[in-house]
């Protein structure tokens, strides 16, 4: 071959399928693949919330005169909740309920999406050595990127028509129709927030140099975008500012509500965000070195280091696995204290309206006591625990998989150490954490409540956050199970293990399943132990889960084959 | 004394002609041990046989008399391991993962850790995942080497090193021979056995065809060699020489085997007008071909015959 020969002569599988547009095809199917899991997720979540919803608010508001009520209390709530979703817009209408309740949660979904992917498919690869085998191949980077932005649209794309089928399910349930072309405004603007939310990731990707910091880089933009919006939500005076915010933008479109509003300018703005960003983006990847930031500035000679690290936590079981994650860990922690502190504030307010609303007495008298606000922070608050303390069990069963994919495991079991130990230390280092972030969410809640008027039993504290650890060691149980036999399926089987429970209790009542039924939710089991007390058959259940997975894990590790 | 490491009848079978199939091997204690063989030959199958990390479909392997799978955590306090692949530490830096492991097994000596990241010219305040190849490999070496063992199960261990680090590798290795460690190190590269090992075991498709010290397997050595000539090639010379081989010529091209020195040769290539002149070591594969062409007779080494 000559110095001069045209590119199509070097021949490669890449491109040999067809030319440029093969390869071009071939990449966007590999980046489809990377997302079916997500796609599952997002689409599942699509249908089955706007479906519920409606199908729920049929059964809750059968009359006219119900539903007028039910939406005089629902805009009654909406101000104390405006700081998570819009407020509520003809809630005496099952599409406008629908769309308070199911839909407005879906640009948050497509959001977090959207930053993980953008993070996920570029830098995951660099880090994994891919893209070096991506870019050998006489495959530029921007035509690199842009079939990645484009596989994730065709896959947003497929849950936004999901959805909007499960919307138009939902809406029919409820004995309400609503028109093809106010679903297609209101998917074309979810996936313009999605299409945004990957520019932010995507550019966060080109400033940080490892994956995990253009997730925390990104994360951080999209929480303070997400804020900005909440904050508009409450004080008009940032309506303008609230403009820069995708969430915001996607917000102003309720097609589907009766007489809401497609907001074409704002989808516009939410189209042109993600066009600069990942213009901006392609810009970057194209001037930056792989593996790299794109602000990666000269740095002096350091110190060299011949010796081995002195903390002495790294040689301690149980503590060195909770060292090694400990920035990731005091996340965790500020989110469940966030998260207590957030639910605690708003426990009066909202307490106040839910015991004025005729149509929430049942729903206070169903939480066990006669104080409103009580009613708020021990099932709201509680309910939020325990799903951050099972995504944090998600989180770690991931984290085993890829140590026992990436060589870590072997390395360790060529120590003298009994195989048990690794899987005892994980269960044990899994404990403590979900204890810390419960103990520290249930202690910033008892400090917070009085000032709220809430009054919360101490030892029914203890046992609420005692057992959010039982709950977070059952999701790990049945991970470490799932791991030891088909550790690549153990995170989308605990996804669906989770968002199964968080559905089950949802539609229980709205199909009249059997009891058993609701006993296959992890988080039914959990019960509500300030409330109700502690539901003893879902202890007896959590606690058999626990044995027989990291039980069973256990007689697995010591027969499974490592690195094989 | 027990051997350092024994095999009766060891055997992982992975189906379709696939794994490592009735190894009888003896390595004694010591002894620096190469083990030889192309890729998929079986040599790592054999090392995570005795380092228990998968299990045999037959036969048993000890490590100094202690069964490699019912006393795998025994056998393990013995042993200094490299793998062939290491691991991925991600973010943590060089020397939290000497402590990690450090900590794994009980105790480790700073000063022997600062010695050996002196010698392999080891940063250990980097991050793993700054690291190059070469550093992976130094950092896998430094885990191994940095606590006291009696034997050193090494999975192609200069796998990235540049020259110097071999160089260097290779004085750790005596060095350990020195205080009376075993060594049993895996390769595909006969030269880099030759230089460090007394005696090589070598595997071809999962069976091990040959134990042998290492003067006697000379008669694997050969060299290739390739010479063009500006006019004619004394062709019939070259076919005439005692340990030359694979004679062909192609216009003004030879090409053919030596065995043995290239004296002889070189006198006959003396006497016509060679232009240009290579010679290069074959492939393990090539060697082996070149040795069951010449043993197409010869079957394999029986079971427990290969000490």
């Amino acid at each position: 071959m000559t110095a001069t020969a045209p590119a199509s002569d070097t021949s490669v599988p890449l491109m040999a399928a067809g030319g440029e547009r093969g390869g071009v095809r071939t990449m966007v199917r590999y980046a489809l693949r990377t997302h079916r899991w997500a796609f599952a997720a997002v689409a599942f979540i699509g249908f089955v919330g706007p479906y519920s919803t409606g199908a729920s608010y049929a059964k809750l508001a059968a009359t006219a005169a119900a539903r007028a009520s039910f939406g005089r209390q629902t805009t009654a709530l909406g101000p104390q909740l405006a700081y998570l979703v819009p407020l509520p817009l003809r809630p005496d209408t099952v599409a406008g309920y629908l769309w308070w309740k199911g839909l407005t949660w879906m640009p948050l979904v497509v959001a977090v999406w959207g930053l993980a992917a953008a993070t996920g498919l570029i830098r995951n690869e660099e880090e994994r050595g891919l893209m070096e085998t991506w870019l050998a191949t006489p495959f530029s980077r921007v035509r690199l990127l842009l079939s990645r932005v484009g596989a994730f649209a065709i896959a947003v794309l497929g849950a936004v028509v999901i959805t909007a089928i499960g919307t138009a399910a939902g809406i029919a349930a409820g004995k309400a129709t609503v028109t093809f072309p106010a679903l297609v405004e209101q998917g074309v603007s979810v996936l313009g927030m999605a299409l945004a939310c990957l520019g932010i990731g995507l550019a966060a990707a080109q400033l940080a140099s490892t994956r995990r910091s253009a997730l925390a880089l990104g994360g951080v933009v999209m929480l303070a975008l997400y804020a900005l919006d909440a904050l508009a939500r409450v004080n008009p005076g940032l309506d303008g500012w609230a403009a820069i915010s995708p969430f915001h933008l996607a917000d102003l479109t309720t097609a589907v509500v009766p007489g809401g509003h497609f907001a074409g300018a704002a989808t516009l703005a939410l189209y042109g965000i993600a066009v600069v960003l990942i213009a901006l983006s392609a810009l970057g990847f194209q001037r930056r070195d792989l593996l790299a930031s794109l602000l990666r500035r000269r740095t002096g000679e350091a110190r060299v280091v011949r010796s081995a690290s002195t903390v002495p936590l790294l040689r301690i079981p149980v503590l060195r696995s909770l060292w090694q994650q400990r920035i990731g860990l005091a996340g965790w922690v500020i989110g469940s204290v966030a998260g207590a502190a957030f639910i605690v504030s708003i426990a009066r307010g909202t307490g106040k309206l839910l015991k004025s609303a005729g149509g929430f007495k049942n729903y206070v008298a169903a939480a066990g006591t006669s104080s409103a606000a009580t009613a708020v922070v021990t099932s709201v608050w509680l309910s939020i625990a325990a799903v951050i303390v099972a995504a944090y069990a998600i989180t770690q069963t991931s984290h085993w998989a890829s140590e026992d994919a990436g060589g870590r495991l072997e390395m360790e079991i060529a120590q003298p150490i009994a195989r048990w130990r690794v899987v005892a230390e994980r269960a044990v280092a899994l404990v403590v954490a979900a204890v810390v972030m419960a103990a520290v969410g249930s202690v910033v809640t008892a400090a917070i409540a009085p000032s709220q008027g809430v009054h919360l039993d101490t030892g029914g504290l203890v046992t609420a956050t005692a057992l959010l650890a039982l709950l977070a060691l059952t999701f790990g149980a049945v991970g470490a199970l799932v791991i030891s036999r088909l550790p690549r399926v153990a995170v989308p089987v605990l996804a669906v293990v989770a968002v199964a429970g968080f559905y089950i209790p949802l539609f229980a009542p709205l199909f009249t399943w059997p009891s058993w039924v609701l006993n296959l939710s992890l988080f039914h089991l959990y019960g509500a132990p300030l409330t109700t007390g502690v539901y003893w058959t879902g202890l007896w259940v959590m606690l058999a889960i626990v044995v027989l997975g990291f039980g069973g894990a256990t007689a697995a590790m010591r027969v499974r084959e490592v690195g094989s | 004394m027990a051997d350092a490491i024994r095999t009766e009848g060891l055997t992982k079978d992975y189906g379709e002609s696939r794994g490592l199939f009735d190894l009888g091997l003896e390595v004694g204690a010591g002894e620096i041990f190469g083990y030889l063989g192309p890729n998929g030959a079986g040599k790592t199958t054999t090392i995570r046989l005795l380092m228990d990390m998968i299990r045999p479909s037959g036969g048993r392997a000890e490590v100094f008399g202690v069964d490699c799978q019912s006393h795998p955590v025994e056998v393990k306090r013995l042993v200094g391991y490299l793998p062939g692949e290491m691991p991925q530490w991600g973010g943590l830096r060089g020397r939290d993962v000497v402590a990690y492991v450090g900590g794994l097994r009980g105790h480790i000596d700073p000063g022997r850790v600062s010695g050996l990241a002196e010698r392999l010219d080891l940063d250990l305040g980097r991050r793993y995942r700054e690291y190059s190849s070469g550093n992976k490999r130094k950092l896998g070496l430094l885990l191994a080497f940095m606590h006291p063992s009696r034997l050193l199960v090494l999975d192609e261990p200069t796998s990235g090193l540049d020259p110097l680090m071999q160089q260097e590798f290779y004085r750790l290795v005596e060095e350990a021979r020195g205080e009376g460690t075993t060594v049993f190190l895996s390769s595909h590269v006969l030269s880099e056995v030759e230089r460090v090992c007394e005696r090589v075991g070598i595997l071809r498709r999962g069976r091990l065809v040959q134990v042998a010290r290492l003067d006697e397997l000379h008669h694997l050595r050969y060299h290739r060699l390739e010479a063009d000539f500006v006019g004619e090639v004394p062709v019939d010379a070259v076919r005439a020489l005692p340990g030359v081989e694979q004679v062909t010529v192609e216009d003004h091209h030879l090409s053919c085997a030596v065995r043995g020195g290239f004296g002889p040769l070189l006198q006959v290539l003396g006497k016509g007008q060679v232009l240009n002149l290579v010679t290069h070591e074959p492939t393990l594969e090539e060697v082996f071909l070149a040795y069951f062409r010449d043993e197409q007779e010869k079957a394999p080494v029986a079971p427990g015959a290969a000490s």
